[in-house]
């Protein structure tokens, strides 16, 4: 029975959750108090009730997504915890609405084919989002990425990934066998008819539009590369990643050429050495804590993490750089561990989707997967100096309202597509 | 669409080994580079937990100590601005330079000399900490020497010698910082264009001008060609070498004198003929003899040290290089492509004071654990003999003339026979640097100095009065 093994799955990851606290507490508990513990407690009560709304709502989904899920969300509030305890309470409450609505989706969506019906409206609303953001957005670092509501900020591009990947599962399941037609060849690939192109022309040029007003390299990379996967997955055709990439590389060339702040995050990824304690300061910060870390790491709140003051030594250490905190403190073996949590977490997606059997729930798990495999690789890339850095969260750990809330509802449509060809294949 | 599925599945697993790989090189591959990386200050850090040994002047004043808060020691400079180029700084935020670097591992008690005291004292439950660093720095010395240059409010350095042992008893740069500030003023510090962070007397580059004599005298002496007594004539103040004009000084002519003339009044057209007549070899020769080519052997991190000799493209040219006649003219009188350190001048002196032999310089005198046992203790030691002691006994006959009736009379005293040689070095587009070379008393050398002005007017000028008012302080006259 599939809740039973997600049962044992918790052990772990709640065992985990435990030692982690506590070792954090015992190594800086002249700054903390020992009341801040509780958040533990609570972070245990909302899974053991996340887990037992499954047995009821959703008894055949996946048993590994959740535990998977809640292992990441302990191991952020573990280290926000660590970096200030007081950030760690405001995670938890946004913990409590991500999985709010995740039960909101599991038992009143019950099956995502629903939404196949909303596609153009959902995907009109995952646009204003972003419209929204680059009108009214405020610039952080250069990027344009955020907007101030009701004395909160809010990440919309969070959310509109989410819309947008919906979006595109209802059309290219409905454009398919269109998009799949072979009229020619170029070095042996076969190729769509040019008329065909439209849909790739039109999401390179959002793309392209995110680059270049959000002055932001890693979203755009983030939506563009989700939209080429759902692509592949479609149709099985090479040639939409092939002539994908190369219109996003020379979108990403004119980017560069264009606009200094995408300029400048090239040349500090290319060498940050020289503006170590300018532009550079961040990248140079990061690759200094995470080489720290070394081989077993620092140990749980035993990393040079901080300032005397309280401030953190890299900036968005709580967000972006999570990750950096991590490396420095866990060391490779647990950054690897970390990076093997993810590679699961998204080969369950992919395999949700092999199992479920109509085109738009797999392709909607297709999207969600890859987004989510892409999402940790665009910004575990940027703070290790293998790709241009670029200010997105890391999903699930990274401190941000926006981010965890988006992350669950992704989960949660994930929960239900198992569900339902889980119960599928036991009838 | 399974199929295919599979295979973005595969991508992904391949980028995120491409993640694991590069965290690789930097935790494992990279991470004793990068602790090492002077932009990385988390040893700093560490090692803020360990009260660090103090600096002491040579009176045993407190030049560097400790404020502890929480477990952490922050250091601080009771002399402030006093002498924080050669000091250094230990900051968690900028991390160390100057001694303080160089130091580090007796300041914070893990040279290797120290690890069984600290086994002891864990066995003992004593708490460890770093051992205390003696300098030969003469305060008053030191504080007369930087007071002179601050009150000429111009940039430059002074460094004095004791010529029997090589002891630096002061080493001043100017414009210089307070180092209890430095995070306040940490962008202002930067972007001066006085450089207050450059330790002027061992990393600053200057032309040597006149002061270079010193050098093709002693090549000149050497070679039997040329004697104290030795006659030139010189009636046009300029003089044609292969068709490249070399002037005195306001063009002045000098008629009928001898070469210790052509030093005191510092005759440019004679030391031109000098240095053409000895040739490229027997100079480079000599400036190798002197130490030049070499970073000197001091207390300080040997990136904090440049080497002194012919600079070509902004590197040290090699000695080997082929000049032609004109520039081995303009060599001769330290025109050209030759470059200097303020240390490196004042060792030409003390060597010339100590009848010949050039002492290693040092300002680190002895290193003492807390319960004041000595672990390490300075001993003196000849580093180089460039010339002979005769030699060294002509040039200094030649030196007091430069004071009492030369270019140096403004740095002349009734209290004590000094002995220099002056330089104005012309320096494209601003004032040219001034320098003072010498030691006192004349007849038995204590103390040797290298003074630099720099945007200066002519040598003794600026520099003499300087440097006459430090050998006095440094001799308590």
């Amino acid at each position: 029975m599939q809740r039973n093994r997600e049962l044992v799955n918790f052990l772990p990851v709640l065992l985990l959750m435990v030692i982690g606290f506590a070792s954090v507490y015992a190594a800086r508990s002249e700054q903390i108090d020992a009341s801040s513990l509780s958040y533990g407690l609570f972070f245990v009560a909302l899974f053991v009730g996340a887990h037992l709304l499954l047995r009821l709502a959703a008894p055949h989904s996946d048993p590994y997504l959740l535990p998977l899920a809640a292992l990441l969300s302990a191991l952020g509030i573990m280290m926000i915890y660590r970096i200030d305890p007081e950030l760690a309470a405001a995670q938890t409450t946004w913990l409590l609405v991500g999985l709010g609505l995740f039960a909101a989706i599991v038992i009143f969506l019950r099956d995502v084919r629903k939404l196949d019906d909303y596609i153009y409206l959902l995907g009109v609303l995952g646009i204003l989002l972003l419209v929204l953001t680059i009108i009214v957005g405020d610039e952080v670092n250069g990027a344009r990425l955020w907007i101030r509501f009701a004395g909160m900020s809010i990440q919309p591009g969070e959310f509109a990934k989410v819309l947008i990947i919906i979006f595109l599962a209802g059309y290219l399941n409905s454009k398919r066998e269109l998009l799949s037609t072979t009229t020619w060849h170029l070095a042996g690939i076969p190729m769509p008819a040019l008329k065909h192109l439209g849909p790739l022309v039109t999401m390179w040029g959002l793309s392209l539009a995110l680059l270049l007003l959000m002055n932001d390299f890693g979203t755009s990379l983030l939506f563009f590369g989700t939209f080429l996967a759902m692509t592949y997955a479609a149709t099985g055709r090479l040639a939409y990643p092939i002539i994908g990439g190369a219109l996003f590389s020379g979108g990403a060339i004119l980017a560069y050429m264009t606009r200094t702040t995408v300029h400048t995050r090239v040349d500090i990824w290319l060498n940050p050495w020289p503006e170590a304690s300018g532009s550079g300061y961040q990248i140079v910060q990061s690759i200094f804590a995470i080489s720290d870390g070394g081989l077993f790491g620092a140990g749980l709140g035993k990393g040079y993490l901080l300032f005397q003051s309280g401030e953190t030594i890299i900036p968005a250490l709580h967000t972006d750089f999570i990750f950096s905190a991590i490396a420095e403190e866990l060391g490779l073996v647990g950054a690897t561990a970390l990076i093997i949590i993810y590679l699961l977490l998204s080969y369950r997606g992919f395999k949700i989707a092999i199992a479920s059997d109509d085109g738009f729930s797999k392709l909607l798990a297709v999207g969600l997967a890859a987004g989510l495999a892409l999402q940790t690789f665009v910004i575990l890339g940027g703070v290790i100096k293998l790709i241009p850095l670029t200010g997105i969260t890391l999903p699930f750990v990274s401190y941000g309202g926006s981010s965890i809330v988006a992350n669950y509802a992704s989960l949660a449509l994930l929960i239900i597509i198992s569900n339902r060809s889980n119960a599928g294949a036991r009838r | 669409m399974n199929a295919s599925i599979r295979r973005l599945f595969y991508v992904m697993a391949i980028l995120f080994g491409s993640l694991v790989a590069v965290l690789a090189w930097w935790q494992v591959v990279q991470t004793d580079n990068l602790a090492e990386n002077p932009l990385n200050t988390r040893k700093v850090f560490a090692q803020m937990r360990i009260e660090r040994g103090l600096l002491l002047d040579a009176d045993r004043g407190e030049l560097a100590n400790n404020r502890r808060e929480g477990e952490l020691y922050y250091r601080e400079y009771p002399a402030g601005d006093l002498a924080p180029q050669l000091l250094g700084y230990s900051d968690p935020v900028y991390g160390r330079v100057g001694l303080e670097l160089s130091q580090n591992d007796y300041l914070t008690g893990t040279a290797g000399e120290m690890e069984l005291l600290n086994a002891v004292n864990m066995i003992m439950g004593r708490e460890s900490r770093g051992a205390d660093v003696s300098l030969t720095l003469d305060p008053q010395v030191q504080r007369t020497a930087l007071g002179e240059l601050q009150d000429l409010g111009k940039r430059g350095a002074v460094v004095v010698i004791d010529v029997e042992t090589g002891a630096v008893l002061a080493m001043a740069s100017a414009p210089t910082y307070d180092p209890n500030l430095l995070e306040e003023n940490w962008v202002q510090l930067n972007s001066d264009p006085g450089a207050p962070l450059l330790n002027r007397a061992t990393q600053g580059l200057y032309t040597p001008g006149s002061a270079f004599k010193l050098i093709t005298t002693a090549a000149a002496l050497e070679s039997g060609e040329f004697t104290p007594e030795s006659k030139f004539t010189d009636n046009e103040g300029s003089i044609e070498i292969y068709g490249n004009t070399i002037n005195n000084w306001r063009d002045l002519p000098f008629g009928e004198h001898d070469f210790s003339e052509a030093f005191s009044q510092s005759i440019n057209t004679t030391y031109a003929q000098v240095g053409d007549r000895l040739g490229q070899d027997r100079l480079i020769e000599y400036m190798r003899n002197f130490g030049l080519y070499e970073k000197p052997p001091f207390d300080l991190s040997p990136d904090e040290m440049v080497a002194s000799g012919r600079y070509e493209e902004g590197g040290l040219a090699s000695p080997a290089d082929e000049l032609d006649p004109v520039q081995v003219a303009w060599t001769a009188i330290g025109q050209e492509n030759v470059q200097v350190t303020p240390l490196q001048m004042a060792m030409i002196a003390q060597a010339i004071a100590n009848g010949g032999e050039m002492m290693e310089p040092y300002v680190v005198d002895s290193i003492s654990d807390f319960d004041g046992t000595i672990i390490k203790q300075a001993i003196p030691t000849v580093w180089k003999r460039p010339i002979e002691a005769a030699t060294a006994r002509d040039i200094t006959g030649m030196m007091i003339k430069v004071v009492n009736e030369g270019t140096g009379i403004k740095a002349k005293t009734d209290k004590v026979q000094i002995a220099a040689k002056t330089g104005t070095a012309e320096v494209d587009g601003r004032g040219p640097n001034a320098w003072f070379v010498g030691f006192a008393p004349a007849e038995d050398p204590k103390v040797a100095i290298a003074v630099v002005i720099e945007d200066a007017d002519a040598g003794g000028g600026m520099a003499g009065p300087v440097a006459r008012k430090t050998l006095l302080a440094a001799l308590g006259l």
